[in-house]
């Protein structure tokens, strides 16, 4: 009976069609979600926001983590039903997807603009607007296995990138294992194009079938025939497991990763890890690292009003100086406050000096040449990067004529623009 | 006359036995590949969550633990409330199968059993929402579960799964099979249909009760994405969304996730292993 | 009270809780997503009416005609999945000692966690995979397969793991329906002198049909509806022979918040369920005596 009744009650919620608005509570909560840091910060949130709310007596802020695979499910959830937190941690593609959409909002009102680098801004500014607070950074290194290095005759790191396709050219021939995995699948690969100078769009018509881009494929193609390149999920959207299976298992040369990631390394291949060495990763002619990945708090659009310059606060303590620096030493990130990125920290190499320690201070010394890149601006980016993906790898694994492939995919872009 | 019988008699008795021993070998063998197929993926797994060292990924993979120990399982129980979180899925599993088999069988009986107007029409809608379109029903079930006030509850989380089109096809596959003679002598004697349906129908009908409790039990222990949206306090999470902390940002380390993943599947293994023998009642008595 | 009006009373009562919830839980948001196909919607707005526009943009992309091929293509799962599951259930139909480990060995492959599938397929799937290491070692073949890397054989692969994740699921159903088959009429068959091949087609086949019925069409409407594998190993790629339609709606509604065009894609796709679960009904249901 007790079923019956709550089911009939559903029956009566459902044709309401006025929402309930929540009785304000006495104090104003802020609830902020970041994703995936918990239990490793716990310490570290508990003590921040308790220090908070002791010096806010006004306001009570409410941290929860959520994981990864479940946040943004939530927080759709969460803002469709019109109860959305304050504070959400994205990274800023899904902020990106989330401005597109109109769930969030922008936050310049409130965000104290001059406690961050400004490449950091510029990732989260979009057609003139900032739209959530930075957080904390990834950029890349390179990590390369030195006894297969040893083995194809290599001595240091590539600098370039035609360095590193050259240099696995020489490894798959002298030792039979892959050099190493571009990432060339959809979402990427335009970010795989920007950072090597190579512009996606250009004046709002697609431009990437011009002689250098055509040159590009050629030599991944190149490469590609040759076995120097780790064919496994090559075009897939995200090839990093592979790679790091690959390795990890010493069936690759060269990984470039962050700097966290490389702990991975460390726990999965402790006897390749103390062959492994790092340097910084190769940088495209435009001088801008790859690998940034820059994390952030957005708000979403339906937050109380009344309570912005509340959340301004609070965001704008969370991502201060001290703050920033003080998790960037735990998470071994970086930073994204101009001040915390000049510490000490980052510029020595921290004990027990391995391979992750390096990366850190490595990743450090190009964090002005750091940004998050993705294609942005354009109708239906899913659709368009498909096409653009599925040409590249027409093109790379010989299918078809690289200036064919791309000329097709251009008129593609054309039409839907 | 007597006395020759026994000699081809044994012989063919031997012979028999023989056969049988080749067909049970070649039975054997045949289950035992398949499986192989089945398990390595868990075996694989397991020999990860209980290796302390070496290589994770290694060419030919690894078939015995390096360094066996329960490290990384101790470390698990360190990173998360395990025990919280067991209890938790154990909570959500049971009301949804104990749900699920009232009110689908519920259901099924009339559509099996009785002719009533508009039968069809409940029977067809019922299976249309196997059909069509479901991407967006956890959001607008969270927004009815949280109207009726039942975020961050269990209800909230059970509710919406119990009616499901699978359960109700399934009981009334059942109770179709069960004999019109019994019923119709039930009736004679008098017995209501819900008489009926409670002392005949679902006792005649315990196998597919059974197999609709594991399959269920499964898809309820396994589910992360619904619980975590109703569930607005991570120490209310199952263990399906719990291990996933596990996976953290600067955390990552596969031994452990594995030792997660052993701990989320193993109880589940077990109540299979021991209740198997429910979903093949009957059988037991024919064998001998 | 007449008995015909009471017995229909009893039935809608027996009907109640289930009604009650299905029209809270499934009716009201799939009638609310089916609408939503027809609209765009950002979840704050109220949805805007653009009539067939959503249906309009997808027959326009490529992607989404391959994806539904892909789709159709599945189905051809269903029958593997379908067969190996009924010999299964017979195999482990029996009292055999250690039988009941069996068992749950076939079962393990559906409780494993979504997650370890797929690290461990990609694993054996990657060209110095175990798959081909074993096929090698075997002189089956002398280059390495690219079992998820060639576009030609990703999806068959894709679908290997989905018939792998499915068998326990159907033979538990199918060991149910093996139980309401009585033990005197094999017997009698055996007195008759009828040979194991003889009782599973001319008894077992046609008294599991019920069942049959149930998992094909239940299986049908999993591989149309085939994401998950995709999600875990390939993500579409390569060359986007691996998308599935579902997985379309995924990619291009619900991760990029355009609801209205995932929503079309689904009801597109179910379109085609209904005319599978139509056929399945009108030649596999049992004639009623």
């Amino acid at each position: 009976m007790k079923l019956k009744s709550i089911a009939s009650a559903t029956l009566l919620a459902v044709g309401l069609t006025a929402s309930f608005s929540t009785f304000a509570a006495d104090k104003p909560v802020i609830e902020v979600w970041t994703m995936s840091l918990s239990p490793k910060f716990d310490g570290y949130f508990k003590d921040l926001v308790g220090k908070y709310n002791a010096q806010n007596p006004g306001v009570e802020v409410k941290w929860t983590d959520y994981p990864w695979d479940v946040i943004q499910a939530k927080f759709t959830a969460a803002v469709g039903a019109g109860k959305p937190p304050a504070l959400v941690n994205l990274n800023v593609p899904w902020a990106y997807d989330y401005k597109q959409d109109g769930l969030i909002q922008p936050v310049d009102a409130i965000i104290n603009k001059t406690q961050f680098v400004k490449g950091a801004l510029a990732d989260v500014t979009f057609e003139g607007k900032t739209y959530a607070f930075p957080h904390y950074n990834g950029a890349n290194v390179i990590a390369y296995n030195k006894d297969i290095f040893a083995r194809a005759g290599l001595k240091a790191a590539p600098k370039t990138f035609d360095d590193q396709l050259s240099f696995a050219k020489a490894i798959k021939a002298k030792t039979g294992v892959a050099g190493f995995a571009p990432t060339l699948g959809p979402t990427k690969i335009e970010g795989f194009f920007i950072q090597n100078g190579l512009d996606v769009v250009k004046g709002g018509k697609a431009a990437f079938n011009s002689p250098a881009h055509v040159a590009m494929m050629k030599k991944l193609a190149d490469a590609y025939k040759a076995g120097a390149l780790l064919k496994d999920n090559l075009f897939a959207q995200d090839n990093f497991q592979v790679q790091m299976q690959a390795y990890n298992a010493g069936k690759m040369a060269m990984l470039v990763s962050t700097p966290a990631s490389l702990t991975r390394i460390r726990d999965e291949a402790p006897v390749l890890y103390k062959a492994t060495a790092v340097a910084a990763a190769p940088v495209g002619p435009t001088g801008i690292a790859s690998g940034g990945w820059m994390f952030n708090f957005a708000v979403a659009k339906n937050v109380d009003k009344a309570l912005l310059p509340e959340v301004g606060k609070f965001a704008n303590y969370l991502t201060n100086d001290a703050n920033q620096l003080a998790f960037s030493k735990l998470a071994g990130t970086l930073p994204t406050s101009g001040k915390a990125a000049k510490d000490p920290h980052f510029q020595t190499v921290a004990a027990p000096g391995g391979a992750v320690e390096k990366a850190v201070a490595v990743a450090a010394s190009s964090l002005d040449s750091t940004r998050t890149i993705f294609l942005s601006g354009v109708k239906d980016p899913e659709v368009l990067s498909n096409k653009l993906a599925a040409a590249v790898e027409q093109a790379v694994t010989g299918r078809k004529d690289p200036k064919a492939a791309l000329d097709e995919a251009v008129a593609f872009w054309n039409s839907k623009l | 006359m007597e006395k020759t019988l026994p000699m081809p008699l044994a012989a063919t008795a031997k012979k028999i036995n023989m056969n049988k021993l080749a067909k049970h070998t070649l039975h054997y063998l045949v289950l035992t590949l398949l499986a192989v197929i089945t398990v390595y993926p868990f075996w694989w797994t397991l020999v990860t969550a209980l290796s302390t060292s070496g290589d994770v990924f290694t060419y030919p993979p690894r078939m015995w633990p390096e360094n066996p120990g329960l490290d990384n399982f101790i470390e698990v129980f360190k990173t998360i409330d395990v025990i919280a979180f067991y209890k938790n899925s154990i909570i959500i599993s049971v009301l949804t199968v104990a749900g699920t088999l009232l009110v689908c069988s519920m259901a099924a009986y009339p559509l099996a059993r009785m002719q009533f107007p508009g039968r069809n029409i409940v029977f067809g809608a019922i299976l249309a929402t196997m059909i069509l379109p479901s991407e967006v029903n956890f959001l607008v079930n969270f927004i009815t579960v949280s109207k009726l006030g039942m975020g961050d509850t269990y209800t909230g989380v059970v509710l919406p799964g119990l009616a499901g089109a699978v359960g109700i096809f399934l009981m009334k596959q059942a109770f179709e099979a069960v004999p019109n003679d019994l019923v119709d002598a039930a009736r004679v004697d008098g017995a209501t249909e819900w008489q009926i349906f409670w002392h005949i129908m679902l006792p005649l009908a315990r196998p597919a009760l059974a197999a609709l409790t594991i399959l269920t039990l499964v898809a309820a222990w396994n589910q992360y994405i619904w619980p975590s949206i109703v569930m607005a306090s991570p120490d209310k999470f199952p263990l399906s969304v719990g291990v996933l902390y596990l996976s953290g940002a600067f955390s990552f380390k596969i031994r452990v996730v594995a030792a997660g993943a052993v701990l989320t599947v193993l109880p589940i293994l077990m109540v299979f292993l021991f209740t198997q023998r429910y979903f093949l009642r009957g059988f037991d008595g024919a064998v001998k | 009270m007449s008995a015909s009006k009471k017995n229909t009373l009893q039935a809608w009562l027996f009907l109640t809780p289930a009604l009650l919830l299905l029209m809270a839980f499934s009716f009201w948001p799939v009638g609310f997503g089916s609408y939503l196909a027809f609209t765009q919607y950002n979840l704050i707005d109220a949805p805007v009416w653009v009539g067939l526009d959503n249906f309009r943009e997808l027959f326009e992309d490529e992607l989404f005609i391959s994806a539904l091929q892909n789709s159709a293509l599945y189905l051809l799962v269903v029958p593997a999945i379908q067969v190996l599951a009924i010999l299964l259930a017979v195999l482990v139909n029996n009292q055999l000692p250690g039988i009941k480990f069996y068992r749950a060995a076939y079962y393990l492959p559906v409780v494993t966690t979504v997650s370890v599938i797929g690290v461990i397929w990609n694993f054996m799937y990657t060209d110095d995979g175990a798959l081909n290491a074993v096929l090698r070692w075997l002189h089956v073949i002398n280059e390495p397969i690219g079992w998820l890397s060639d576009d030609r054989i990703a999806l068959f692969s894709v679908m290997f793991v989905t018939i792998w994740r499915g068998l326990g699921w159907y033979m538990v159903l199918y060991l149910a329906g093996l139980q309401s088959v009585p033990q005197d009429v094999y017997e009698a068959a055996v007195l008759d002198g009828a040979n194991a091949w003889q009782r599973f087609w001319k008894i077992t086949v046609p008294l599991l049909m019920p069942t049959i019925l149930l998992c094909s069409v239940m299986s049908m409407l999993a591989a149309v509806k085939c994401f998950e594998e995709v999600q875990i190993m390939t993500k579409g790629g390569p060359m986007q022979s691996t998308y599935t339609a579902l997985f379309y709606a995924y990619e291009f509604g619900i991760k990029s918040l355009n609801f209205g065009r995932a929503l079309a894609a689904s009801l597109v796709m179910s379109v085609f369920c209904v005319a599978l679960a139509w056929l399945n009904f009108r030649y596999l249901q049992p004639r009623k005596k």
